[in-house]
C-alpha cells in the first residue's frame, strides 16, 4: 500500500526539489528527504535546533591518533580545526553566498531578496551570541556539510546523530517499561494472579502473541530459547516505528545503519543456531543432480547474506517511504500554491491534509506490520537453521520446508 | 541528453516498473489467497499469515528498485 502511494508521490517530490520549494528560500522545512535523513541536531521546531556533540577520531599530520570532542557542530567549526565540505557544488556555492551575507548583510544578487532577508532576521533573533546565520540550520549551515580536519585525516566519525538519540530513547523506554514489568511478574502478579493494569495487560497480550503465534509455530521445540531475542526485536522495532509517528520526533528505523544492525543480530543468531543439516543443505544440497550443485551452492551461500540484507532494506525502505509520502502530501498545498496561486494552495492543503491523515493511519498499521514481518522472518530463518531432518538420502528429497526466497 | 534529465527519466521509469512487478506479484498472491479463504474459511488465519509474509518478500524486492530510483532522483535534483 505504502509502495503504491510512494510511487504516486515520486514525481511530486521531484517537482518539490526542482523549483517551487527550492525557490522558497527556507527549503529546509519543506524538503522531505532532508527531514527524514539523519542529522547532527534535534529539531523541536519552534525552539531552535539543539545541536548534538561531534566526536572525531583523527590521525594528525604527525601520524598520532587523537580524539576530538565538541559540544556541537558550531563549536567544531569555531575551533578552526575543521573545514566544512558540502556534497555538491550548488550547496557550497550557496554557503559562500551565505557567508557573504553574514559579513556585509547586504543581499547582493539574490533573486529572492525578500525571502532571504526575512531568513536573515529570523536567524539573528535566535542566534544572538554572535554566531549569526551559520548555526541556525537550512541547507547552507555546517550541519548539512561534512566536517573534515584541516590537519591530518578523519579516521572515524563518532558524532552523535539524532537517529542515535532516538535509539537511546527507545532503549531507555524499553528498559524502564520491561524491568518494571519483570519485577511485577517476579512478585507474582500475572503468574499467580491475573495481570493487573492496562500496561501489564496490553504488554502481556503482545508478548504472548509473539511467543505463541510467531516463535513457537515457526521455530518448533526450541522456540522458547529464542523468544527473548524475538521479543527484543519486536518491541524495539515497534516502539521505534511508533515513536517516529509522534510530532517532533525522528524515526530511527528509517536509517539503514540501524536496521542493518538489527539484521546483523538476526544473522548472527541464525548462524549460531545452524545445525549440521542447515550447513549441509547450503554446501551440499541433498537430492539434486551433481552437475546442478556448482550452480546451487553459490546461490545458497549468498542467500545466507542476502536474507538479512533484505530484512534491513525492507524495514528501512518501508519507514522511509511512508514518511516521504506523508511529507510530500503535506507539501501538496505549497506546490499547488506556487503553480495556481492562493486558491490552489488552499485546495491543495485541504486535500493534502486529508490524504496525509489517511497515510498516517496506514503508517500506524505499517509500524505494527513491519515489526511483525521482521520478527516473523527472523523466526522463520532461525527455524530453518534449527530444523533437523530424518534423511532418506538417495531418494528425491523434497525440499518442502521454507521457500528459500530472499 | 542532459544527465539530470536522464536521471529523472530513469527514476520515473524504474519506479513504474518496480511497482508494476510488485503489483502483479501481490495481485497474484492475494487473489488465490482470497479464493482459498472463501473455500475454507477456517484456514483463513494461516492463509493470511503466509500471504503477509509472501507480500512482504515481494515488497522487499520492489523496494530495492524504488530505493535505486530515489537515489537517481536525488542525482537529478
Amino acid at each position: 500500500m505504502v509502495l503504491i502511494a510512494c510511487v504516486a508521490v515520486l514525481p511530486l517530490t521531484a517537482l518539490a526539489g526542482a523549483s517551487p520549494f527550492a525557490a522558497a528560500g527556507d527549503d529546509e522545512e519543506l524538503d522531505a528527504v532532508h527531514h527524514i535523513a539523519d542529522g547532527y541536531y534535534l529539531d523541536f521546531s519552534p525552539i531552535p535546533k539543539i545541536e548534538l556533540p561531534r566526536i572525531f577520531l583523527i590521525r594528525d599530520s604527525a601520524g598520532k591518533l587523537k580524539l576530538d570532542f565538541f559540544g556541537s557542530t558550531k563549536r567544531a567549526v569555531a575551533s578552526g580545526r575543521y573545514d566544512v565540505i558540502f556534497e555538491d557544488a550548488a550547496h557550497s556555492a550557496a554557503a559562500e553566498d551565505h557567508a557573504d551575507d553574514e559579513a556585509s548583510h547586504d543581499d547582493g544578487d539574490h533573486s529572492d531578496e525578500t525571502v532571504e532577508q526575512d531568513d536573515g532576521h529570523a536567524e539573528d533573533d535566535h542566534a544572538e551570541d554572535g554566531q549569526a546565520a551559520a548555526g541556525a540550520g537550512g541547507h547552507n549551515s555546517p550541519l548539512d556539510g561534512k566536517l573534515v580536519p584541516k590537519d591530518g585525516e578523519l579516521v572515524i566519525d563518532f558524532s552523535i546523530t539524532r537517529h542515535l538519540v532516538f535509539v537511546w530513547i527507545v532503549a531507555a523506554l524499553m528498559i524502564w517499561l520491561f524491568v518494571g514489568l519483570a519485577r511485577r511478574y517476579r512478585r507474582g502478579v500475572g503468574r499467580e494472579t491475573a495481570p493487573r493494569g492496562m500496561l501489564q495487560n496490553s504488554m502481556e497480550a503482545l508478548i504472548t502473541y509473539v511467543r505463541d503465534e510467531i516463535a513457537r509455530p515457526n521455530i518448533g521445540a526450541k522456540a522458547d530459547r529464542y523468544v527473548p531475542f524475538l521479543l527484543t526485536l519486536w518491541f524495539f522495532i515497534l516502539f521505534a516505528n511508533l515513536i517516529g509517528l509522534l510530532p517532533l520526533s525522528v524515526t530511527s528505523t528509517a536509517n539503514i545503519t540501524i536496521t542493518g544492525v538489527l539484521a546483523i543480530f538476526t544473522f548472527v543468531v541464525v548462524q549460531m543456531s545452524g545445525t549440521k543439516d542447515y550447513w549441509g543443505h547450503i554446501f551440499w544440497p541433498p537430492g539434486i543432480p551433481i552437475f546442478v550443485k556448482p550452480i546451487l551452492v553459490p546461490i545458497e551461500f549468498l542467500g545466507i547474506f542476502i536474507k538479512p540484507f533484505v530484512l534491513a532494506v525492507r524495514l528501512f525502505a518501508n519507514m522511509t517511504a511512508g514518511h516521504l509520502v506523508l511529507l510530500s502530501l503535506l507539501g501538496l498545498g505549497f506546490t499547488l500554491k506556487s503553480v495556481y496561486g492562493t486558491g490552489g494552495g488552499y485546495a491543495g492543503a485541504s486535500a493534502g491534509v486529508l490524504f496525509a491523515l489517511f497515510i498516517y493511519l496506514i503508517e500506524v498499521l505499517v509500524a505494527f506490520l513491519q515489526a511483525y514481518i521482521f520478527v516473523m522472518l527472523s523466526a522463520l530463518y532461525i527455524g530453518a537453521a534449527l530444523e533437523e531432518h530424518d534423511h532418506h538420502h538417495g531418494d528425491d528429497h523434497a525440499h518442502d520446508e521454507i521457500p528459500q526466497i530472499a | 541528453m542532459d544527465p539530470t534529465a536522464m536521471a529523472w527519466l530513469g527514476a520515473g521509469i524504474g519506479a513504474g516498473l518496480a511497482v508494476l512487478g510488485a503489483g502483479i506479484g501481490i495481485g497474484r498472491l492475494a487473489g488465490p489467497a482470497m479464493e482459498g479463504t472463501a473455500r475454507q474459511p477456517e484456514a483463513g488465519g494461516d492463509i493470511r499469515t503466509s500471504m503477509i509474509i509472501a507480500a512482504a518478500l515481494i515488497e522487499g524486492a520492489a523496494f530495492f528498485g524504488l530505493i535505486i530510483c530515489f537515489f537517481l532522483q536525488g542525482k537529478g535534483a
